[in-house]
């Protein structure tokens, strides 16, 4: 009898648990240590602070726009991200195991994942699940799928940077692309040609959407390209149809702040800078700084490259080229020679000649190639009489890969369909 | 004993070397060098074979790539065996599970299931690649790019059953339009559709075909063709499924074609406001001179307003020109219905008697001139899509 009163207590505490979970919307942003990783995931104002995944399974909890990112080390972690159906699901997490294309019943580790939201135009709401997995292998090929309960989706498979110290013989491939921009028939083309050619990372130079806050453009965007970013992590810049909005910084787990950093990946050291900031200023101060400071600290890098959205260099008739991005990253890129210069911005492909002080010179060993491939949907640009520094431009909607090797590093270009850009290609020898 | 010292360098000093035989044939290109080193037991081996590959693919050879990309995948497994592990190439540590290939061996495979898509089991469309591949770019270099066009869909006809060809018929509308042959465009891409095998490739064309549309000023055939496009309709010979059409690119294309409409009904406006400002202008002058000959004899000297201007319009077409060619073309347009306005206000200005009604009248309906000329030049080429975008956004740093 006298443990009634203690079972009732029981019985209380439990039935309260269940009902504990705070369901309230604060967009004051927050970070999150993630256990095991050695990082935090910082959320904006717009968005609510990350949280451990919780316990509430809503209406329809079927994952869908599942995608990949990097935070930290791509050797040994990666990040699934997610959303549901029905966006009030809390609860998440990734289960996984080592091997290519596994059934589902042979992932045996699962991993409790995190979730925030963030808000909409209109006051909607989106929920973003990540899971993160980190002390995997170097070079190793997991597969995984997401979800809760009993709404998992299909089992992708993923497969983690080299360690090129151990197997200096290692291949690390870029897929490299800009400017979908409402082309999504263009965008899935272009999507499933990058695919094809089984990549290691997606670098995509901007302007993934129209409208940075229309979220409806933001879906579209990752389900032409599912796929491909469910096997393989994507960087983004911030385009200036980004816009820097929380829909953006929100659904792409990238490393640092998102907007201007640096990650290694095998042999190359790339710098992502954010060239529409919010604070002009930025152009000239932060971003400079930060990427000269990056290189500076990465100086054994065999292959230095950066992205950014604007383009530096370009015939386009619609932008052309930009003397104050010129003036105030082209010496950054001069001092730590780098290698290639990602941009978007103007809808078509072009590459320069290498350049250095702004001049051509001789050969890629002298200077730096800046290439422009801002077609990969958006409505194609024309180009003017191609200037002295212009090594080819074509207004075509197109892909590149970019293959780096300890000693050699190569891009080569490609339209919608796979047909070849031969004056596309790239290829550089580490003296 | 200083020989006994060195022999364990000899591993290291071998490994250097292939390495630096790999470089070597690599930066030189040398597919032979590349196969040799393919078929020795170097931890490079594999990637020489990976390396032949890509280098026979580029020149075409797509026989000889198919093979090379065999061997990798053949030598790669056995490196692995050799070494007791899964992990040789590009870098992969282990691979457990159902393939256990490397990551080298898989992309191989994956290059290998691409070139038979494109290229045939056997490489027998590689010709066909090479001539494409080698026409394409004529389509925006410098010179008349209809010779090349002509090529390109010689090739397509001939070659029904290449992999590629829809999207070919693509790239040669894109070709036609950019000459300014609408209808040419059009009719290629109906073909495409006819032709498309890959879904994603179907609905690609018929997108197109709505974009073509759009841009060629036909809104009500744009119309109906967005509309079947989103009702997802069954392919014109009733073959292949389809892709459905995302809603977000169907309201792509429908702000598209909302935008075209809006900026036609302001079009025909601006012409209509032009018309009405000539024909008016023209009843005053008759009026003012008296006579249609007198008339015409006030048109023709210039009055002192076009001597004052035409300097200035010479000056701004002069720097327009050296800028961005779209922004160059809409400052001649601007610039020269300038100096008309200003020709035909003088002349009028001239040959009435001028109150400060008449004036103030007399400036509205040049501004009101000026401004749908304006509207006219910036209107073509898609200038005013650019400027609405600068405007909403800011200018380019």
């Amino acid at each position: 009898m006298r443990a009634l009163p203690l079972l009732s207590l029981l019985l209380l505490v439990s039935a309260c648990d269940d009902d504990e979970e705070d369901t309230t919307f604060t967009d004051t942003g927050g970070t999150l240590e993630i256990d095991g990783c050695g990082y935090s995931i910082t959320t904006r104002i717009g968005a609510e602070p990350p949280k451990v995944s919780g316990k509430i399974i809503g209406m329809d909890p079927t994952p869908r726009l599942v995608h990949l990112g990097i935070v930290g080390d791509p050797k040994t972690s990666i990040v699934a991200q997610w959303r549901t159906m029905d966006d009030t699901t809390t609860a998440g997490s990734i289960r996984w195991a080592q091997g290519a294309n596994l059934p589902a019943a042979q992932l045996t580790n699962e991993t409790k994942g995190v979730r925030f939201r963030y808000e909409g135009t209109g006051s909607a709401m989106y929920m973003v699940h990540q899971a993160h997995l980190c002390s995997l292998e170097a070079g190793t090929t997991y597969s995984y799928q997401v979800g809760t309960g009993d709404s998992w989706s299909p089992v992708y498979t993923f497969h983690t940077a080299p360690d090129v110290t151990a197997h200096p013989d290692a291949e690390t491939v870029f897929g490299y692309v800009g400017d979908s921009r409402g082309g999504y028939d263009v965008w899935a083309q272009l999507a499933t040609q990058i695919q094809q050619r089984m990549p290691d990372l997606v670098l995509f130079s901007g302007d993934a959407t129209t409208i940075g806050l229309a979220q409806p453009e933001w879906e579209e965007f990752q389900a032409a390209a599912e796929p491909l970013f469910a096997s393989t992590p994507v960087v983004l810049t911030n385009g200036n149809h980004e816009a820097n909005a929380i829909n953006f910084y929100s659904q792409f787990a990238m490393p640092g702040d998102q907007e201007n950093f640096g990650f290694t990946y095998g042999f190359s050291r790339i710098f992502v800078g954010n060239d529409s900031p919010d604070n002009p200023s930025d152009i000239t101060g932060v971003i400079p700084q930060a990427m000269d400071a990056d290189f500076a600290a990465h100086t054994d890098a065999r292959w230095r490259m950066m992205m950014h959205h604007r383009c530096q260099w370009s015939s386009g008739t619609r932008h052309g080229s930009d003397p104050a991005l010129q003036a105030a990253f082209g010496p950054i890129v001069d001092k730590h020679k780098l290698d290639l210069v990602l941009n978007g911005h103007e809808h078509m492909f072009e590459m320069t000649k290498p350049l250095f002080g702004g001049q051509v010179v001789t050969s890629n060993q002298q200077g730096t190639v800046y290439v422009v491939a801002g077609g990969a949907g958006a409505e194609l640009y024309g180009f003017g009489t191609p200037a002295v520094w212009s090594q080819y431009v074509e207004s075509v909607h197109t892909a590149a890969v970019i293959r780096a090797r300890k000693d050699t590093l190569t891009m080569e270009t490609f339209r919608a369909d796979g047909t070849a850009v031969p004056s596309g290609a790239y290829s550089k020898t580490h003296l | 004993m200083a020989l006994a010292a060195l022999v364990p360098l000899v591993p290291s000093i071998a490994r250097a070397d292939d390495a630096a035989d790999f470089r070597d044939a690599s930066t030189r290109r040398d597919i032979d060098a590349l196969e040799r080193i393919g078929a020795t037991s170097s931890m490079w081996a594999d990637d020489a074979w990976v390396e032949a590959a890509r280098i026979a693919e580029a020149n075409a050879d797509y026989a000889r790539a198919r093979r090379d990309l065999e061997k990798a995948i053949e030598t790669s497994r056995a490196l692995a065996r050799a070494r007791g592990n899964a992990s040789i190439g590009s870098g992969a540590t282990s691979t457990t599970g159902a393939s256990g290939d490397s990551i080298l061996v898989q992309r191989a495979q994956a290059d290998l299931a691409r070139l038979s898509r494109v290229a045939g089991q056997s490489g027998e469309w590689g010709a066909v690649i090479a001539e494409e591949e080698r026409l394409l770019p004529a389509l925006q270099s410098p010179g008349d790019p209809r010779a090349a066009l002509d090529a390109l869909g010689k090739l397509a006809r001939e070659h029904p059953g290449y992999p590629r060809n829809a999207m070919l018929m693509v790239q040669i509308a894109a070709g036609w339009e950019r000459e300014g042959d609408a209808d040419r465009a059009l009719a290629w891409l109906a073909d495409a559709d006819r032709a498309a095998i890959d879904p994603l490739d179907r609905l690609r064309v018929r997108a197109d075909r709505v974009r073509v549309l759009i841009r060629a000023g036909r809104i009500s055939q744009a119309e109906a063709e967005l509309a079947a496009l989103a009702a997802n309709s069954a392919g014109a010979n009733g073959a292949g499924a389809n892709v459905a059409a995302s809603p977000g690119l169907i309201a792509n294309l429908r702000a598209a074609l909302e935008r075209a409409k809006l900026r036609r009904d302001i079009r025909w406006a601006m012409w209509a406001l032009l018309a009405l400002l000539a024909i008016a202008a023209t009843v005053l002058l008759r009026r003012g001179a008296g006579s249609w000959r007198a008339a015409g004899r006030r048109l023709v000297r210039p009055p002192v307003e076009a001597i004052f201007f035409v300097p200035i319009a010479g000056v701004l077409i002069a720097v327009a020109s050296t800028g961005n060619p779209l922004v160059g073309r809409a400052v001649w347009g601007i610039a020269i219905a300038g100096v008309v306005t200003s020709w035909v206000t003088g002349a009028l200005l001239a040959a009435t008697r001028v109150t400060l009604k008449r004036a103030v009248a007399h400036a509205l309906c040049a501004m009101l001139a000026v401004g749908a000329a304006t509207y006219v030049a910036v209107d073509r080429g898609h200038l005013v899509d650019f400027l609405v975008e600068t405007w909403r956004e800011g200018p380019d740093r």
